[in-house]
């Protein structure tokens, strides 16, 4: 698709806050005047499954972003990240949160979840990802829940995101309020500094 | 005003990012719908998860009701008494709401009546990926079909428009992608409808009897006659020119999403003719478009509902152009489509260049995270004893009837308690019929909302015709796997007003009954003999395994302010792997050799603490 357009995968496990984290970044885009579709998928289980919200800004129409052309990926959990590079490409800009939410399968075979190494050698191919603890940016900031909030944060710092800052601040102020919203906003500033050598730039700041 | 507020009282003008199904709602508002009934059902939950929040406030009745053919005659009670009704349903509910369609067509309504079926193709949620639109062509209605949460919410008003003119109920046809799609929508106004009901049918109006029945199918080809003129102008359907138009599509829904990224892509010349009323069909108008195209394309999901209608337009209208669709295996026959499958497809036939790159990771060795039961949930705790209580009886023979709900997660590992599961209520039904042919035993799970939903008259069915069988209802208080809504167990109602719950146990014993207890699953050591006492009965027995979802659970605790989360003393731990293996619970994993529990996950139900499960006693409630 042209460049024109901006397509996001956020992937991770039921529960997370995936959903919330997608409609944050809509309404971001909503509000920096794009037009925005998003898709997601639960899948059976309500909690503790894959989930994946696909965002896609710009001049389209259908809600899923077609194979190989993600150009951002927002991972919650680790394995879930790794699962949805399927669908990007060399050049897909990556966040991974350093969260890791052992299926149960891996009991039930009584192994255990992958080492980072292994989990290193699965994103190889990938030239750009970037690690994060998004779960500890988000305590600091005063409740863990606030990660993907972090995560946004992050991945505005990359300059892969087509809205400002304030288009995230005005867009928390849309779905929270109190000291949840003070945590969130926290989270988000923390999370555009958590990047090493992305300091914020005029531009998207 | 909060989001639910907005979406009943925005303005005219406001523009909201709504989820296809929240964006139906406000569409159901603006048309001033009077009367909203559903039965739950994923992909189309979200519309009375917000009906059912706005009602009282909105002015007009919602209800949760028993099941969809309820849900579907109660509102056509209301539009035969004048008022706007709403019925929605997922695909497969239409199944059991089918009989009441069928007989309503004929009978038409006086107010407008919307009958909303949510598809659900590559069946992320669903048993099934069966094309409803085929019951338009079946019970001879008219129906609508959106692409967007923004035509979505359009077309609910003009169905009640159409509805009200041709006097027919109107179907509207979403799939997962379009009731499952957020976007921006550009809200309406509401009109202000103040209809007092009013039944007064003249004699034999609403009666289907043969005598009746025979005009009124005479004049329900009269009003779909009337409605395919009316389709052949509506601006409903609308043709879109990309570059020189050469190559002809006709498309629907979410296929004409599809299509339309794959021709920006390809810069595909075409000229697309989006149909958005598909039932009847515009015959003249495809057959003029027919007349303008060599080569048309017919793009659409699932069965080949509109590709038949083309071509047997063409036919008639002894047309030339070359048809390309499903029928001649040129599009997939199964499955959602993307832009990619739709120029793939297309890609034998015009010259345009699909990449091929493989992906630059592999994900095939990757753990796989197949859905499973919450932390907490009591499902759990009752799988992993009746599968105890049926080896503790010498029952190796038995067989597993389940049925649909959160509990069918049982049928994956590590449980895998599902020999057969077809459809709401199958697990008694079939169950019993197993216990017939075979003269095994048969042990079926159905949850409270499909037994009160579909379990009853099969329950009957096996007490009168001598099945041997235990039925295991999981009473978890809930209609949980939709999103929480309420059902007739739940001393509430579809508007939040208390109601009497409908007693269970005295439906079993009325029906004849005698062995049925009522046990709470996280207590296994009771819990477990109690199973082993129903699977001595001869006949029909009922366990009631009841406890509340964890998810309700969670919300009173939060509401309380307390947290127990469980914890394991290494010290203690033998390292058995009985917790890991065999009861599974999402919080509890292996790091380092070591059994942990995380203290995130951990819901604090304590039934892993229970011996029946941890046999050295290593777990216990933390700090
Ligand atoms: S939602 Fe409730 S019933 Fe469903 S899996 Fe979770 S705890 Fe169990
Ligand atoms: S107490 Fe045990 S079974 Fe219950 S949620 Fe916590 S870890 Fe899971």
């Amino acid at each position: 698709m042209s460049r024109l357009n901006t397509n996001i995968i956020i992937a991770g496990v039921g529960g997370q806050g995936v959903v919330t984290a997608g409609t944050i970044i809509s309404d971001a885009a909503s509000n920096a005047g794009l037009k925005v579709v998003m898709s997601e998928i639960h899948g059976l289980a309500q909690r503790g499954g894959s989930v994946t919200v696909d965002v896609r800004i710009g001049n389209v129409e259908s809600p899923m972003v077609p194979k190989g052309e993600a150009d951002l990926i927002l991972g919650f959990e680790e394995i879930e990240t790794v699962r949805s590079l399927e669908r990007g490409n060399r050049d897909t800009f990556v966040i991974m949160n350093l969260e890791r939410l052992p299926p149960v399968s891996l009991g039930i075979r009584r192994r255990e979840y992958p080492d980072e190494q292994e989990m290193e050698r699965k994103t190889a191919g990938i030239a750009n990802v970037h690690r994060i603890d998004a779960n500890r940016i988000g305590r600091e900031a005063g409740n863990s829940k606030a990660s993907g909030t972090a995560i946004i944060g992050a991945a505005l710092s990359l300059g892969r995101l087509p809205f400002a800052l304030s288009d995230v601040e005005t867009a928390l102020r849309n779905q929270f309020s109190g000291k949840v919203l003070e945590v969130n906003l926290l989270a988000l500033s923390k999370g555009f500094e958590s990047i090493p050598g992305k300091e914020p730039t005029p531009a998207n700041r | 005003m909060n989001r639910m507020d907005r979406i009943l009282n925005g303005l005219p003008g406001d523009v909201m990012f709504l989820l296809g199904n929240e964006a139906i709602a406000r569409g159901a508002i603006e048309a001033g719908v009077g009367f909203a009934t559903t039965y739950p059902g994923t992909p189309s939950s979200e519309v009375g998860d917000t009906l059912s929040k706005v009602a009282r406030k909105g002015g007009f009745y919602f209800e949760f009701s028993v099941n969809e053919k309820v849900a579907t005659e109660m509102a056509y009670a209301a539009a035969i008494s004048g008022v706007r009704s709403f019925v929605f349903m997922k695909h497969v509910g239409m199944n059991v709401a089918a009989d009441a369609i069928m007989s309503m067509s004929y009978a038409g309504v006086r107010g407008g009546m919307v009958i909303m079926t949510a598809d659900d193709p590559s069946m992320f949620s669903s048993q099934n990926e069966q094309d409803n639109r085929h019951y338009a062509e079946l019970a001879h209605l008219p129906m609508l079909e959106p692409s967007n949460p923004q035509e979505a919410k359009d077309f609910v008003i003009r169905a009640f428009e159409i509805s009200e003119k041709f006097r027919m109920p109107v179907i509207l046809r979403t799939t997962t992608r379009v009731s499952h799609q957020r976007t921006q929508v550009k809200l309406g106004s509401r009109s202000v409808r103040v209809v007092d009901a009013k039944f007064d049918p003249a004699k034999g109006d609403f009666v289907t009897l043969p005598s009746s029945s025979m005009g009124f199918k005479s004049e329900l080809i009269e009003k779909m006659e009337l409605a395919r003129q009316y389709c052949e102008k509506t601006d409903l359907n609308r043709t879109e020119t990309h570059g020189s138009g050469k190559y002809g599509f006709i498309t629907s829904g979410e296929a004409y999403n599809c299509l339309t990224d794959a021709i920006r892509k390809h810069s595909i010349d075409a000229s697309v003719y989006k149909i958005g009323m598909t039932s009847p069909l515009p015959e003249e108008e495809i057959a003029s478009f027919l007349s303008l195209h060599e080569s048309v394309f017919v793009v659409e999901e699932l069965d080949p509902y509109l590709e038949s209608g083309v071509r047997r337009i063409a036919q008639m209208h002894s047309s030339t152009a070359r048809i390309y669709g499903k029928i001649d295996g040129i599009f997939p026959a199964s499955f959602e489509y993307s832009p990619e499958v739709v120029a793939s497809s297309l890609s034998g036939i015009i010259n345009i260049e699909v990449g091929n790159e493989s992906p630059p990771v592999s994900v095939a060795d990757l753990p796989k995270r197949p859905p499973v039961l919450c932390p907490g949930c009591p499902h759990r705790a009752t799988y992993y004893a009746v599968r105890r209580a049926a080896r503790m009886s010498g029952l190796s023979d038995v067989i597993y009837s389940s049925d649909i709900g959160c509990y069918s997660l049982g049928t994956y590992e590590p449980f895998e308690m599902a020999d057969v599961l077809l459809e709401m209520g199958s697990s008694i039904g079939v169950g019993s019929g197993l216990s017939k042919v075979t003269g095994r035993h048969v042990i079926a799970f159905i949850g409270d909302s499909t037994f009160y939903h579909a379990g009853i008259p099969p329950l009957i069915n096996a007490v009168r015709n001598g099945s041997r069988m235990t039925v295991v209802i999981m009473d978890n208080d809930i209609t949980a796997m939709t999103g929480q809504q309420t059902n007739p167990g739940v001393p509430y109602d579809g508007m939040g007003q208390p109601v009497k719950p409908v007693s269970m146990e005295a439906i079993v014993r009325a029906v004849g009954i005698d062995n049925v207890v009522v046990a709470d699953p996280y207590d296994l050591k009771s819990f477990l003999p109690t199973v082993m006492k129903a699977l001595k009965s001869e006949g029909v027995s009922v366990v009631i395994a009841r406890r509340e979802c964890a998810i309700l659970r969670d919300r009173e605790m939060q509401r309380k302010g307390e947290r127990v989360v469980y914890a394991v003393d290494s010290g203690k731990c033998g390292l058995c792997m009985n917790c890991v293996e065999n009861f599974s619970c999402p919080a509890i994993s292996i790091q380092e050799g070591k059994i942990a529990i995380s203290p995130d996950l951990c819901d604090g139900c304590g039934v892993c603490a229970e011996p029946i499960v941890c046999p050295f006693r290593a777990i216990a409630a933390g700090e």
